[in-house]
């Protein structure tokens, strides 16, 4: 799930920068730094869209750095249980599938794949069902429910279904047709 | 009262822990050290009890104390058992015997004589029926929840096993743990190859986890669940039938204690009027332990004893009074006086006319002999009086119909067991001996009461009622 929040963050600024374009110096370096990262509470960070004020910079003794206290909005993605995500595969194997949805890896055993699907290795291994009409291979996408978050403190791992009404294969072009 | 908690604790203990051993798995069964069954014996037992001190449990049930005190550990950590354990001397163990004679004969102990200042700590164990029902339920939920979330795989995160070296890893570890070189998990410290671990309920047939195995793993159990829901059947319709009952409550040691102490005390001044009371709570579920069973009694007691298991036994079939069977009443018959009594005090409640007809009957019933003699007459004076009847019956008709129905209705409402025992009687006394004439007798009587009340004009339907009433039980 998506949430737009407010963060703040102590940015240490090099002494070389000093000058007339600080704040956007600044601005820069906290997008750098915080895009794509991941807080065990707050999840991922996907996108800064306003600074909201930068407080007054700090001195380092020593380096000369200055550390300035950033308030910052944020949009943040956290995967929660229960979840339905729509994520494309990346790897398939005799276990299950791994998929990707933005920044997270989520990983559908293949217990929690439909019984009628079954693994064809060879080339391009993937789960077909027995007539073919469905097949799940890297790349395709997928609809599926997160029903385990397992959350680090910079990374954030799921385990997803497949195995319940409405979940499964969606690029499938007759589907859509 | 406690009989169907008794039940599904009875019920409960076959289920489930019928080959629970004390032994550790690691030791080798022999036969003298198999001790598989002893926990459904000491449950049994425990139904059959309220609080008892566990060495006389032991003693009872010539068990080591230590081997019941495993068992009895055992099933307080299940929750079937409620212990208590309290530091005393020996005079305060007499405080509990004194609990148990006082519930089993109704007499104090009062002597406290040789007092010995050595504490010993006695433990003390009750069943809790409130909690086992809870517990036998919780057990079976999450038995079904187990097996309906491994049949369709629900919202379970999938464990791996290391063949090798059993390290264990969950599907949240399945970033780690895939090889670039095969499709398969590999230990991240041994690099085995890793099997899914959900497959021990089925782990027999389990080869590589194909999809053929997955399918007859699916069926597998399946059949688990519904061979669980045929076999645990009685005991979820046990659970069933006791949802809405009290469950028996016996409170603490000490609130127990006093309780029965105080019964016994109340039994000892009211004197032979708490047997009756104690026959319904004490020992007729064998709620008291044993040392003090009053010889006196026992008749009494085994007599209400007998038709409460008569009732657990058939109590599908019925739970409202039970008719007596004919041979019960046979006996029921050569019974003593105050037995009699005893057995129709509901009888009693309104006293009408009918129900002086009989006892009426009841007395003759008892000194035949003496009837014998004078059935002729009464014979006689019937048809004369039944002549005379129907006349004045043709004027008064709807008025007889009227309380002949109520009457009747009446009659089979005083009391299905008094009504129906004392058509049994009559049944067998027919069998015996000279029935039709018997039968007579008994209509005879009912019309001498009439007679001795024909005259006065508002006894004539009720008479009439009487009259129908005997016809009646004649065809009954």
């Amino acid at each position: 799930m998506f949430f737009h929040m407010v963060l703040e963050r102590n940015m240490q600024l090099h002494p070389r920068y000093f000058g007339p374009h600080l704040h956007e110096k600044l601005t820069t370096k906290l997008v750098k730094d915080v895009e794509g990262t991941c807080s065990g509470k707050h999840g991922f960070v996907v996108a800064v869209t306003k600074v909201e004020s930068i407080g007054k910079g700090l001195i380092r003794e020593g380096t000369g750095f200055v550390t300035f206290p950033v308030k910052y909005q944020c949009v943040v993605f956290r995967p929660f249980r229960g979840e339905i995500l729509e994520a494309v595969v990346t790897l398939v194997n005799k276990m299950g599938f791994f998929a990707e949805a933005g920044p997270v890896n989520i990983f559908v055993s293949n217990h929690l794949i439909p019984d009628d699907m079954e693994f064809q290795s060879g080339d391009i291994p993937n789960y077909t069902t027995s007539d073919g009409s469905v097949k799940i291979q890297k790349d395709s996408e997928v609809r599926l429910k997160i029903i385990g978050v397992r959350v680090d403190a910079a990374e954030i791992f799921c385990i997803g279904t497949i195995k319940d009404d409405f979940l499964g294969v969606i690029n499938d072009p007759d589907a859509t047709a | 009262m406690t009989e169907p908690f008794n039940r599904l604790v009875k019920l409960a203990a076959r289920a489930f822990y019928d080959d629970f051993t004390t032994k550790g798995d690691n030791q080798p069964k022999t036969g003298r050290s198999d001790n598989r069954g002893m926990a459904v014996v000491v449950l049994d037992a425990l139904t059959r009890r309220q609080w008892v001190r566990e060495e006389d449990l032991a003693k009872s049930l010539k068990l080591h104390t230590k081997q019941l005190r495993r068992t009895l550990r055992f099933f307080e950590e299940e929750k079937l058992v409620t212990r208590d354990h309290r530091k005393e001397t020996a005079k305060g163990a007499k405080i509990f015997s004194a609990a148990i004679a006082a519930a089993a004969d109704g007499q104090q102990v009062g002597k406290e004589g040789d007092e010995k200042t050595k504490i010993h700590t006695h433990s003390y164990c009750c069943l809790d029926y409130a909690q086992i029902y809870d517990v036998v339920r919780y057990r079976l939920h999450r038995m079904k929840k187990k097996l309906k979330d491994e049949l369709d795989n629900r919202n379970t995160i999938q464990e791996y096993i290391c063949p090798n070296c059993n390290r264990r890893y969950s599907a949240f570890d399945a970033m780690q743990l895939v090889s670039m070189e095969d499709e398969y998990f590999h230990c991240e410290s041994c690099n085995g190859e890793l099997v899914a671990e959900s497959d021990k309920l089925a782990a027999e047939e389990m080869g590589d986890g194909d999809d053929n195995s997955r399918r007859r793993r699916r069926e597998k159990l399946k059949d688990m669940l519904q061979r669980m829901e045929e076999q645990l059947k009685p005991l979820t319709l046990q659970l069933a039938r006791v949802k809405d009952l009290p469950a028996p409550e016996f409170g603490t040691l000490q609130a127990w204690e006093a309780s029965v102490n105080a019964a016994g005390r109340g039994g000892n001044n009211n004197g032979s009027a708490t047997d009756a009371s104690k026959s319904a709570q004490g020992q007729g579920y064998g709620g008291t332990p044993m040392p003090y069973i009053g010889e006196t009694k026992v008749e009494v007691t085994i007599f209400g004893a007998d038709v409460k298991d008569e009732g657990a036994e058939t109590e599908a079939a019925t739970a409202s009074l039970k008719v007596l069977p004919p041979w019960m009443i046979k006996q029921g018959m050569n019974l003593t006086k105050e037995q009699r009594g005893e057995l129709r005090p509901d009888a009693k409640v309104d006293g009408s006319e009918a129900y002086r007809d009989q006892s009426d009957e009841k007395k003759q019933e008892q000194k035949q002999e003496d009837v014998k003699s004078l059935e002729e007459e009464y014979l006689t004076a019937y048809y004369e009086a039944y002549a005379r009847m129907l006349e004045a019956s043709k004027t008064a008709q709807g008025e007889a119909e009227v309380s002949q129905q109520s009457t009747s209705s009446y009659l089979n409402g005083v009391s299905d067991t008094n009504s129906a025992r004392q058509v049994g009687m009559k049944v067998k006394r027919e069998d015996d001996d000279d029935g039709g004439i018997e039968w007579e007798e008994d209509v005879a009587t009912g019309i001498l009461n009439e007679l001795s009340i024909v005259n006065d004009p508002n006894a004539q339907p009720d008479g009439s009622g009487d009259e129908d009433d005997d016809i009646d039980w004649e065809e009954g």
